[in-house]
Formats: structure tokens, sequence, C-alpha cells
């Protein structure tokens, strides 16, 4: 029971361990204190624990070992997502438990640095790196000078699709949307209304923003240099065209709506129930392992545009690491954090590109030839990065707000109870941007 | 506590003749009862009354992002009277505690009647298998039925029924707790229905009663306390409805919002928002309708029941 911690959360931690220790009078004198000065290192090597939930990490870990006598990485798997972000959530907030460094994916990074529960790694020579990563990705892990977690993978998104429907049908590879449309009614009269063009997960919110991102909407303009102050924009005209574009397709009986990481969404990926998947950097490696009855039949082909001849991309998922306040040696935690999936880390990245699947975000990494020339028999033999790569290197800017489980839940339970009661996408968006700004000042925000 | 006291058992002394040692062996008999209450009574406080009270306490502040966490008194609780969302959860499980009660009492005294009524090998296989749905867990019992009523993989999938869309889902939830809660009721009547004297049957029917006359007629009044024991739980139960929402929501997250049942939008509250102290509000709130609605429902059936 953290019934101690948890009444004294107005006092800062400091203040309770101080107050522990010695007496209520340490109370007033604790307010200011040398948080930047490292800790005095122990003789022997400094255990760093690290909390992520990549998959084979313990060869990552093993390597990171092996080749440091100063520093020992103690992993932990403390859950996918969202259990995870809520164990941290509640050990940053008790004081104690926390790990010294955590993954974290991109969304996420405003809403705990918001906490001030994150190191600012900038102190720790972050901005070195900086020249390994490119701008729209160094920009979602830092504000001005302040570097809050160093990224790790992305998810540029391209578009998988099934060779054998394609041949079957006479479908050809669309390029914009209006074709990809025309596709989908081709499809649809061809197969009987068998297949359909794609599902659209409306339930993961992740997805969703990748396709705004893509149309160049803004739904937050939030900074943490000014954490107080946010600009909402979810029912945008961009958000709102991606949204009308989606309703049409799913009203006509173009595109399924089966939630996605379900075991249907599963099944249609693996029969011929969908002709395309808007995937990810990750998504070989996850309709690889959720879809391998449908192995040798994918090939990968750039996001359809809006605009024919534009390069327009955007990004779903991706993840970073980044320290927080109980790191007893936050400058070694932020080398661990810089080095785990650094650029230079090469057997980091053997295991994270062939066996883990991630997509790197590092440009030395990424630009290289293994992993640009990388075969994948899922896909035929096709070397998909050469279709990935160029899209992430496209992608714009794009900020998430400091509470994205709010957003990402407005997002997918309005467009879903929409697609439920066959009521207007459109007005769900503007139902989703009227209650995130009832939020956001709630919580104390000066929304624009 | 006053059984244990007045119990010859725990403390024959009692029956000592000075008013003196009378009272000191009342002292005695008294802690004795608290030594064997005891090791309840720190369960109850540690694991009950304490979080309880800190629940309590929490749910009388406020916490925002920015400014911090400050005392609002019940303003958490006026949030959540107002908040349509819980008002909407609220209206769902009564909804569907009015309907999942009499049907899945009626189906457990039903089997309860009819096992009772029969002692063959067959009547003793069909209580256990009606049981052995309650000795799944829930999670993995809901997780069943979920693939159950996929429409790729189900058994059912020919039917071509959406058994999530959001006018199904009622239904098939409802189902799901039916299924596992049906055959524990039908043990508890069937437990009451064994404690009946048997030379009351044997009248009736010296006076020309039918079984079907017997059993609804005379069982059925005679485990009254039994049926509205068994019918205050389900009431208990429905109005906490969690589980199997929580489980089935990835399914069809447009038909099981997560604010779904009154407990679904507290967990998410809690564990998405962080907004504890608001879910504190409403896990508080539910506690109170449960309260006033089981006892409204004893109030109603006083005079059926030996509880009161």
């Amino acid at each position: 029971m953290n019934i101690g911690n948890f009444s004294a959360r107005k006092v800062s931690r400091r203040s309770v361990v101080a107050a522990v220790a010695a007496t209520a009078l340490a109370l007033t004198g604790c307010t200011s204190g040398g948080d930047d000065k490292p800790a005095e290192k122990p003789a022997g090597p400094v255990t760093i624990k690290v909390w992520a939930w990549y998959p084979e990490f313990q060869g990552v870990v093993d390597n990171f070992n092996a080749t440091h006598t100063d520093i020992k990485i103690e992993w932990t798997n403390a859950g996918t997502g969202q259990d995870q972000y809520t164990k941290l959530q509640t050990a940053l907030k008790a004081g104690k438990g926390a790990p010294d460094v955590a993954m974290l994916e991109l969304q996420e990074i405003p809403t705990f640095a918001l906490t001030k529960h994150l190191v600012d790694l900038g102190k720790y020579g972050a901005n070195d790196v900086k020249g390994d990563y490119v701008e729209w990705a160094w920009k979602q892990v830092s504000s001005g000078d302040q570097v809050y977690a160093i990224p790790v993978d992305a998810g540029p998104m391209a578009m998988m699709y099934r060779e054998d429907i394609f041949k079957k049908y006479g479908l050809t590879v669309p390029k914009t949307w209006d074709e990809y449309k025309q596709q989908a009614e081709k499809l649809k009269t061809a197969s009987a209304g068998k297949s359909f063009i794609t599902d659209f997960g409306a339930n993961d919110g992740g997805f969703m923003s990748g396709l705004f991102w893509q149309a160049g909407a803004q739904p937050y303009n939030y900074d943490l240099a000014n954490p107080t102050s946010i600009g909402v924009n979810v029912n945008s005209a961009e958000a709102k065209k991606v949204i009308e574009y989606w309703e049409g397709m799913v009203n006509a009986g173009l595109a399924d709506t089966t939630a996605f990481h379900t075991t249907d969404f599963y099944n249609g990926l693996g029969s011929e129930k969908y002709a395309t998947y808007l995937a990810a950097g990750w998504g070989p490696g996850y309709i690889q392992a959720n879809a391998a009855k449908s192995s040798g039949k994918w090939k990968v082909a750039p996001l359809p545009q809006w605009v024919a001849g534009e390069n327009k991309q955007g990004d779903w998922g991706g993840s970073s690491f980044a320290v927080t306040d109980q790191a007893k040696y936050p400058d070694v935690a932020a080398k661990v954090a810089m080095e785990l999936f650094g650029a230079k880390n090469t057997e980091a990245w053997k295991i994270g590109i062939d066996k883990a699947f991630l997509f790197p975000t590092a440009t030395p990494v990424l630009e290289s030839d293994t992993f640009k020339n990388k075969q994948y028999d899922f896909f035929g033999g096709q070397k998909v990065n050469e279709v990935f790569v160029p899209a992430y290197n496209a992608i714009g800017p794009f900020s998430w707000s400091p509470f994205n489980s709010y957003n990402f839940n407005q997002l997918t339970t309005n467009i879903n109870q929409a697609i439920e009661k066959k009521t207007s996408w459109t007005a769900a968006l503007d139902t989703a941007q009227a209650n995130v700004k009832t939020y956001a000042t709630q919580q104390g925000f000066k929304v624009q | 506590m006053t059984e244990v006291q007045n119990s010859p058992a725990v403390a024959p002394a009692a029956a000592g003749p000075s008013v003196k040692t009378g009272r000191r062996s009342h002292l005695r008999e008294a802690a004795t009862g608290w030594l064997f209450v005891l090791p309840f009574a720190v369960l109850l406080v540690a694991f009950l009354l304490l979080p309880m009270a800190y629940a309590f306490k929490i749910s009388l502040y406020r916490s925002t992002l920015i400014e911090g966490e400050v005392f609002a008194l019940f303003d958490n609780y006026k949030q959540a009277i107002d908040d349509p969302l819980v008002r909407e959860g609220v209206v769902r499980v009564l909804i569907f505690g009015l309907i999942q009660t009499p049907v899945m009492i009626g189906i457990a005294l039903l089997a309860a009647l009819l096992i009772d009524a029969a002692t063959s090998r067959f009547s003793r296989f069909f209580r256990l298998a009606a049981f052995v749905p309650y000795a799944v867990p829930v999670v993995i019992g809901t997780l069943m039925w979920g693939f159950l009523y996929s429409d790729s993989i189900g058994p059912f999938s020919a039917l071509g029924i959406d058994f999530v869309s959001s006018d199904t889902v009622l239904a098939s939830l409802g189902n799901i707790v039916t299924w596992q809660w049906a055959g524990y009721n039908m043990i508890v009547l069937y437990a009451a229905l064994q404690g009946l004297p048997r030379e009351t049957y044997e009248s009736a029917r010296i006076d020309g009663a039918t079984e079907v006359q017997i059993a609804l007629r005379i069982k059925t009044p005679m485990i009254a306390s039994a049926l509205v024991l068994a019918t205050l739980f389900t009431i208990m139960g429905t109005l906490q409805f969690f589980t199997e929402p929580l489980i089935l929501q990835p399914l069809n997250p447009g038909a099981i919002t997560q604010h779904y049942t009154p407990n679904v939008y507290a967990y998410q509250q809690a564990f998405s928002f962080q907004q504890y102290n608001y879910s504190a509000a409403i896990s508080f709130l539910l506690g109170a309708v449960v309260f006033i609605g089981s006892y409204i429902f004893l109030f109603a059936t006083r005079k059926r029941s030996a509880l009161r």
C-alpha cells in the first residue's frame, strides 16, 4: 500500500524521501537541489534498468553487456504499450519502482514529458547524435535543445498489396486515392463482394493519425517549451478530407471495418478478403507473424497520394528510449538510451532488422546497403525498404498532444460509433474536437 | 460477536457464580471473541476498509495535468452525476439487469427443479455439467465466447449474424453471463431444495397434486429465501458488469464503448487517462447505487425471505 506516497503527491518526491529520512523540518529546505549532479559511481559496473517490449530484445541486451564492462543492463518486459505506460505512470508518481530507461512510443513523449519525470538528455550530449536522425524524427523527441528521448524505430506508411488478388481480378497498383477507390470498385464487382480493397481499422488511433499526417493535418499545435498552451484542430479540413473519403469507401461496401489486431482481421489478411493493407514500416514483421498463410503473395508499393505526382507521407507508430527522473546515474542512463539502438550499434541493428523487423530511425542504419537491399521472402523477394526508406525521408513534422490516450480514445470512440450507428463520420470528428477542447480546458491548458 | 459470546462451547466459564468473576470472565470472553475474529478483521481492514477510505479521500480531490492536485469536495461527484456517459452506462446495466436477472434465475430454477425431481445417473451428470462453466475463469470463458462469436472462425458464422454489432452485443454478453452463472445459481437453489422435508410432497401427492403443481406451488415458495439470495447476488453482479465487456471490447470498440458500463468507464478513467480522482468518485457513486438497489430489493421481498 502506497498510502504514504500518494497522500504526499503535492509535495515533491525528493521532499518525501527527505522527510522520511530526517524530520519534517527538512520539508522546506529541499525544494532546490543539485538534481543535475550525478551521484558518485560505485566501483563495479553500474546497473541500468530498462523497460522495453521489442521482440528479440534479449540479444541486443546481451550484446550491450558483453561490450561494456562499466555498465550492466537489466531488462524487463513490463508489458506492451498501454500496459507498460500504466505501470510507468504509477511508478513515476509513486517516486519509486520506475526503470532508469523506458521505451516510449513517439506519440506518448509529450504525455510523459509534461509530468516532468523525463530527464533532459540534451544535458548529457544527446544533441551530439542529432545529426544521425532526419528532422521530423528528431522533432518528435525534442523541443529546441531539450531532448526527451532518443528515437529507435519508426513506422513510415506504405501500401502492402496481394499480387495474386490484383492479378486475378486485373487490378492495377493505384498511385492516387482516387485510383485506389476505382480499383476498389472494380474489385467489389469482379469478386462479387467477396473481397474488400482493405480494412479500415477505426480502433487504431495511430493508423488514423498516420493517414491524417499524410494529408497534412495538424490536429495539435503543441510545444513542450510552452507546456500550458495547446492548439486543438482535430477536425481540420485535411482530417475531414481523409475521414470523408473513408466514410465513402465504407458506406459503398468497398472497405471493411473489422477491428485491427483481432482474429477476424488476421484471417482476412491470410485469406483473400483484403487485397491491400495500409501498413507501417514495422508491417513486414507484423503481417508475417499474423498472416503466415499468405507468404510470398504480398508486395509493397508507396501509399497512394491525394494529388497525383506528389510525395506526401505519414508515420504510424515508432518508439524511443527515454530516461526517467528515478535514474541514479542519468549520464550513464543517457548513454544507454543513445547507444542501445544507436546509429553505430550495427550488432544491435542486425537483430533489430533481421529478427525483430524494426524500421530504424537512424539515417546511417536505414541508408546502409544491408537494410536497403534486404530481400524479403514474404514479399516474394522484393526489397521492400526501397519503398519504405524514401517514404520515411519524405515525412513532414507532426506534433502530439500531452494527453495522447484521450486523443486516441476520442478519435477511435467517435469514428467507431459513427460506423456502428451509420451516422456522419465528419460529425464524429467535430464531436471529438469539442470533447478534446473541453478536456484540455478542464486540465488547465490555454486552448487556442 | 454476540453469537461468539453467548456460545457455551467457546466460554463455559460464563456460568460463574459471583458478579465479579462474571465480569472478568466476560472480558476474557470478549477478548477470546476478538482473537477469533482477528484474522478476518485484519484482512477486512487492510484490504477493504483502508482502500475504501483512501479511495473516498482521493475522490474529494481534483487532479489536472497543469495545476496538479487540489481539494474539491464533491466536485467529482457533481461531474459524475452530470456526465452523460456515466448515465448511459447506468441505464445500460439497469436494462441488462432487468432482462438478465429473471432469465437467468428462471433457467437456474427450472434446472434445479428438474434435477431435484429426477434422481437418475443422468441428473448427477447434468448437475455437474451445468456447474462446469462456473469453474471456468471469467476471462477464459469470455475469450472462448469471443472466438465462438467470430465471423471468420466461429461455428455460427454460417448464420450470418454479427454477434458483436451494437444491436446484438448486449444479448451476446447476456448469453455469456447466463452461461457462466446459471449453473452456480442452480446449485444454490438445488441445495435449498434438498433441504426441504420430503413428507410435504407426499401429502401433496395424496391430495392429488401433479408433479408440476408440486414444483410450482410447494417447492418454489418453500425455497423463496434462496431465490431472493440468488437474485440479490445477480442484481449486484449485473450492476457491476465489467470483465466480459472489457475483454470483448477489442472485437468491436464501436459497440462496446469505453463507457459501456459504469465500471468499464471508471477503469478507463483511472488506467487510460490517469484520472484517479474522478474514477474513485464514479466507483463510489456506483457503490451507492448497488447498495440502494439491493436494499430496495430486500425491502420489497422482505415477506418472502428470511433475510432482513
